[in-house]
């Protein structure tokens, strides 16, 4: 027992160490924070991109971009995205937390697409006819009628989704970002004892996403309150 | 008021219309029947342009909607449109259901078109149900609400497509009532459907459609009682 507390102060409290935790949290949830609303958007435009069609009912010109984007993100590991876009296309700029909310965002966004797709196509066509069918414009249509039918249907995948985005931040220590794994890490180098810090960045992030879930279960029972089918 | 010109359909190698030709007149009540297959839906869905004509013309008082610089949207708020499985939007209540298409294209004022609709769900008594969701409602309510949706734009011309098709038997009924008071008013209607009963009660003109044309036209009592078509006999004698 005792042994237990003083691997707890040398983790936590000498040198006010879970100060540094705190920090190394709020590194893992402003990247983690700014990557999905960059996503969401990014998603939902790609996603709509993709399903556009022209009058023949054939894919787009956007059809072809947005697929060239989700397979290129797809196709290529998140690390070496985050490097690429550190050393190679924002080299110059100096807020290591703008560069990786970026990289996540744009990551994030090709998989988020392919949930907004699910969920837009999810939606029954005969919602779109009604919509069309009273005069309004496909856009109106979209915007009232199909895109909140499809964002509650894309719900449950997009909690997956942001769940995994917030772990997979624990990459940036990659590039020297001080966020929770690598706070975690370090403070196991510097007191030679790895259990203490690492399991509590690992009750952290338990935590946090316990939390994240908890809300996503709330909204989806909130947006299900009109269907009783 | 509508004017049909040698209008063609194809979906793939498939010619589901064959060349129709037909004039609706204000006030009408058109009543379309005819086997599954025969291109009536079809037919009807292509008079506001949801499904686009391979080939052929189509006027809406005067304006030829085929027409690619003509605005469909414009032209289709002067036709209402009722659909087999309800369609009602999912995410909105009742009032949301029929006030959404007057609002936003600036038709009316969020007031006005409150008022309007708490009129026309009086007319068909489902006032109650103004703030429930579509999920929440049987299917004959949810059709009597699609009906009042539509006339929440103040059509000119009111389409049906099977509109009792998806309903249980019992609530079959108080759908064609709503649908009876509506002729009775003087709109004019174009109406696929099964029910003969209404054909012959309400139509002012019963069409037969089979393999993609009308092959008969004529008035509910010809119709019914003195059909000439051979193929429309042989209909008659197994719905009736």
């Amino acid at each position: 027992m005792e042994n237990i507390y003083s691997m707890f102060e040398v983790a936590f409290l000498r040198k006010n160490r879970w100060q540094l935790y705190f920090k190394g949290l709020g590194v893992t949830l402003q990247i983690a924070v700014f990557a999905s609303l960059i996503g969401i958007l990014i998603g939902t435009v790609v996603a709509l991109m993709k399903l556009s069609r022209n009058r023949k009912g054939k894919g787009t010109v956007f059809t072809a971009i947005a697929t060239i984007y989700i397979d290129i993100i797809r196709g290529t590991p998140s690390v070496l995205q985050l490097l690429i876009m550190w050393f190679v296309i924002m080299k110059s700029c100096s807020n290591g937390i703008l560069v990786a909310s970026l990289s996540f965002g744009i990551n994030s966004g090709a998989y988020v697409a392919e949930i907004i797709r699910a969920g837009i196509l999810a939606v029954d066509p005969g919602q779109t006819e009604a919509g069309r069918s009273l005069g309004l414009s496909s856009f109106q249509t979209l915007r009232y009628i199909v895109l909140p039918q499809a964002f509650k249907n894309a719900l449950p995948p997009l909690c997956n989704e942001f769940i995994t985005l917030l772990k997979e931040t624990a990459i940036v220590g990659y590039v020297a970002l001080a966020d929770l794994t690598r706070v975690a890490n370090q403070v196991s180098t510097a007191t030679y004892e790895a259990f203490m810090p690492l399991i509590g960045a690992a009750v952290i992030y338990f935590v946090v996403i316990k939390i994240l879930s908890t809300l996503f279960g709330i909204l989806e029972r909130r947006l299900r309150q009109g269907d009783s089918r | 008021m509508i004017v049909v010109k040698d209008l063609h359909k194809y979906f793939g190698d498939n010619e589901v219309l064959r060349g129709i030709n037909y004039e609706i007149d204000k006030g009408e009540k058109i009543v379309i029947v005819g086997p599954s297959g025969s291109g009536k839906s079809t037919f009807l869905r292509c008079l506001n342009l949801l499904e686009i004509p391979t080939s052929g013309q189509i006027w809406m008082e005067g304006v030829e909607i085929t027409d690619r610089h003509t605005d469909i949207n414009r032209i289709r708020r002067k036709m209402g449109m009722v659909f087999q499985h309800f369609n009602l939007f999912n995410n909105l209540t009742i009032m949301g259901n029929i006030t959404l298409a007057p609002v936003k294209l600036g038709l009316m004022g969020q007031e006005e078109a409150k008022e309007t609709a708490v009129g026309l769900l009086t007319r068909v008594g489902l006032l109650d149900k103004a703030d429930a969701y579509p999920g929440q409602l049987s299917g004959g309510q949810k059709q009597r609400i699609a009906i009042v949706r539509s006339l929440a734009m103040n059509p000119d011309v009111m389409l049906f497509d099977e509109p009792t098709s998806a309903l249980d038997p019992e609530m079959v009924g108080e759908v064609l009532e709503v649908m009876k008071e509506l002729a009775e008013s003087g709109m004019t209607m174009v109406c696929v459907t099964h029910e003969m009963g209404f054909a012959r009660e309400v139509a002012t003109k019963v069409l037969f459609m089979d393999a993609g044309n009308i092959q008969e036209e004529n008035t509910p009592y010809e119709f019914f009682s003195n059909p000439k078509n051979p193929r429309l006999q042989d209909f008659l004698s197994k719905v009736l």
